[in-house]
């Protein structure tokens, strides 16, 4: 079951995570390309260097993700990547698709 | 807080209006502009008017009636002044409202020889002898358990699913927990997350029922041939960083916090008992919200990502943000500022807590953003074509 209710964010945090399944993070700030960030999680997170700008509360890959590999979010699927997916690099429309309707 | 009340006007099916208004009902397209009169002859008066109304047929009849008459008897409507063209609708709506305990005044445009005027003449005296006595009432304390709440998210971004949603659970939670009552809709944010709220339904009949109601607007939308990305999630949705559908489900869902799910309602069908329901909905906001309020909610809590002036009419609509951009630029919109937990500066449940404070503040009288600026409105889905 998901629980995100009881999310908690750290002042200091600029990118959170919200699960332990999870392989994006969502930017609590506008993030410059370049930036080291350590996203909060419940698990322990590596450094992860930002290869493109991530405005606020879009999603980054916390780790390389396969082109066809679901992307997870709340520890749920939030869709397929339609391409390799880089750790680091923006995950949006362009790389990511529901997996629902057509 | 142990005793949670606010004070309400109590009703005379035992439970309570956080408003006492004057609901002026135009039921026919033929009468609205009369309608549009009458209200401005009576200050404070709300107006709702059909914009169709005959030649209604099967489904389409039946949601349209039972959406009237339950607008009609929300507790947060005092007293109904009716007006229409056709005596048998008219007769059939008032005796549904009157067998509610709500006061009402019929007006017909048949009675008044097919004259606008006159029917005007008619309702505003009418009205203004039902407001007055409106006047007259008073408030008294009533508990949270006689409190129905609705849930919407609209123009939402992923804030609304990481804190402005959950701390609306938390609140669903606290009323339902209290001996209340919630709904949320929006069928097609369910999909994607379906499997979580069925996980929670109170039967296996009502965790079928939730699943069959996201699969038949799935395959709608597939039999139409409508792409969801850029329908649902929207350009704005998109823009502020939701991708898919799922993503924006999963967030949307946490309204509903951790409660049973007790049944799955039609569009403006009232529950049969306290609770919290799932309402087989349309999502688009307007629509959204004249369901909860015709099913019978008095309270509406509203999430948004980046901004949603919409309220509805009858129930004072409490907007919340947890974007940190947009509570700086919306202060006459949101009514309550959740960005501190978003900026890490509060926790959600301090958040919950203030927030129901809110809440039994407005239900007692204050006054909503979308009450003061005059964003609300009314608007009842239709299904299919009209003879």
């Amino acid at each position: 079951m998901t629980d995100n209710t009881n999310t908690t964010i750290e002042a200091t945090a600029r990118a959170l995570v919200l699960h332990h399944d999870d392989n994006v993070a969502i930017a609590l700030c506008a993030l410059p390309a370049g930036s080291q960030v350590q996203p909060r999680a419940a698990a322990a997170q590596t450094c992860i260097t930002l290869r493109e700008p991530i405005a606020l509360c879009h999603k980054f890959a916390l780790r390389d993700i396969a082109a066809g590999e679901v992307v997870v979010k709340y520890g749920e699927s939030i869709g397929r990547a339609t391409c390799a997916i880089a750790a680091g690099a923006h995950v949006h429309i362009h790389n990511l698709a529901s997996t629902r309707g057509i | 807080m142990s005793d949670p009340h606010f004070l309400g006007y109590p009703r005379a099916n035992g439970s309570a209006g956080v408003r006492n208004h004057l609901l002026v009902l135009s039921v026919a397209g033929l009468t609205g502009p009369a309608a549009r009169r009458v209200a401005q002859a009576l200050p404070g008066a709300r107006l709702v008017t059909m914009p169709y109304g005959g030649g209604l047929i099967g489904a389409d009849h039946a949601l349209h009636m039972r959406a009237l008459t339950g607008l009609a008897c929300n507790p947060n409507v005092g007293a109904v002044l009716l007006i229409g063209s056709d005596p048998p609708k008219l007769r059939t709506l008032a005796q549904a409202i009157e067998a509610h305990g709500t006061p009402v005044v019929s007006v017909c445009l048949d009675d008044c020889e097919h004259d606008s005027l006159s029917l005007s003449d008619r309702a505003i005296r009418a009205g203004a002898q039902l407001h007055r006595d409106l006047s007259r009432q008073r408030r008294v304390p009533a508990a949270l358990s006689s409190l129905f709440i609705g849930l919407e998210c609209g123009r939402s971004d992923p804030s609304s699913g990481i804190v402005a949603n959950p701390l609306i659970g938390k609140l669903t939670d606290a009323v339902v927990g209290h001996g209340g009552s919630a709904v949320f809709g929006e069928t097609m944010e369910w999909l994607g997350a379906e499997h979580l709220l069925a996980r929670r339904a109170a039967t296996p009949q009502v965790a079928a029922a939730v699943r069959q109601a996201v699969l038949r607007r799935e395959r709608l939308a597939s039999s139409q041939g409508v792409d969801l990305l850029g329908n649902n999630p929207g350009p704005t949705n998109i823009a502020a960083g939701l991708s898919t559908i799922e993503e924006k489900s999963l967030g949307a869902v946490a309204k509903s916090g951790n409660a049973p799910i007790a049944g799955v309602l039609g569009y403006a069908e009232a529950p049969g008992a306290s609770g919290l329901y799932a309402m087989d909905a349309p999502a688009y906001s307007p629509e959204s919200l004249t369901g909860f309020v015709a099913a019978g909610a008095q309270l509406l809590l509203f999430s948004t990502g980046v901004g949603n002036s919409y309220v509805s009419l009858l129930a004072p609509t409490i907007k919340l943000s947890a974007n940190p951009v947009a509570t700086q630029r919306l202060r006459e919109q949101l009514d309550y500022d959740a960005s501190a937990v978003f900026r890490g500066a509060c926790t959600l449940d301090d958040a919950a807590h203030e927030l129901l404070l809110l809440l039994l503040d407005i239900a007692s009288g204050s006054l909503t953003w979308g009450e003061v600026l005059g964003e609300g409105e009314e608007v009842v889905s239709r299904i299919g074509e009209a003879l």
